[in-house]
């Protein structure tokens, strides 16, 4: 046991200082997304005619981004799976794929924001754009922020220098990737399908 | 922890999701009527949500703690959302 370990629930194993905090920080980012899309049920509730302009959105885009960000939650699995296994190699590949299909999501996110801006449909052209581009647009932050970390540990795990001190951070970077895959998993039902 | 059941088969739970993602676009153009449509298509997006909590962010084989960490968060804001209900319902 190493010295940044903290004491978990009684009588249970402890959980390293890392992957604690991690899970604090997920429980912030859960009210930041959370407050965003009750805010959206709510005003969607309480204004009608959104529907005329949530026809508007690309939802075969949205699904394809959909069916990529839910692989790359299986390519950090594996990741994760393999430092378990201390295949660094099979760590960098996992985290290699990740970041590829995370550049993929944001690339078709990006042509996906081009075609709708130039219909004409702005942040400010209606309640429903506004909470549109505020919603995936802090969502496809998130997705940058972890291709920035999960690209740094790509270039530690295939340069193999300080890897035993980082490796187990492909776990608490895998927890912030899943947790941006399941607001995904939320976000496309409500913006694009209802 | 057992090897085995440390870790689930990802590959079977990616074709989960993958699955319950086609369900859920062809529940959202069903001839049900819009109200049963969107019941369908988030309860299908919670199991998605439910299986990538559970296997791939390993919550089966964690302790209280964590729970308590992750869902407190839930039910403030669950709480906070369900305050706002009737101002809605009422105004309207």
């Amino acid at each position: 046991m190493t010295a940044t370990a903290r004491p978990a629930a009684v009588g249970g194993e402890r959980i390293p200082t890392g992957k604690l905090a991690m899970w604090w920080f997920l429980a912030s980012e859960i009210m930041t997304f959370g407050g965003l899309l009750g805010s959206f049920v709510l005003f969607r509730f309480a204004a009608g005619g959104w529907e005329d302009q949530a026809a508007h959105v690309n939802w075969r885009i949205a699904a394809v981004n959909t069916l990529i960000l839910v692989t790359s939650s299986w390519s950090i699995v594996r990741a994760h799976h393999a430092v378990e296994e201390g295949d660094r190699l099979g760590a960098a590949r996992g985290l290699l794929v990740t970041v590829v299909l995370g550049l993929t999501f944001l690339g078709i996110k990006a042509f996906e924001y081009r075609t709708e801006l130039a219909h004409g449909f702005t942040p400010w052209s209606a309640p429903f754009w506004s909470f549109y581009y505020g919603l995936t647009g802090l969502h496809a932050l998130h997705v940058l922020a972890g291709i920035v970390a999960n690209a740094a540990l790509c270039a530690v795990a295939f340069r193999g220098r300080g890897w035993e001190r980082v490796g187990q951070r492909v776990e608490y970077a895998g927890l912030y990737w899943h947790f941006v895959d399941v607001v995904w998993i939320f976000l496309f039902p409500l913006v694009y399908l209802s | 922890m057992h090897a085995a059941s440390r870790f689930p088969s990802y590959g079977a739970i990616w074709t989960w999701l993958v699955a319950l993602l086609v369900v859920g676009l062809f529940c959202a153009y069903l001839p049900f009527g819009k109200a049963l449509a969107i019941f369908l298509v988030f309860s299908v997006a919670a199991v998605k949500a439910f299986l990538v909590v559970r296997h791939y962010m390993h919550l089966r084989s964690e302790g209280v703690l964590i729970y308590a960490i992750a869902g407190l968060p839930l039910l403030l804001l669950i709480g906070f959302v369900l305050t706002l209900v009737p101002d809605i319902v009422f105004k309207r």
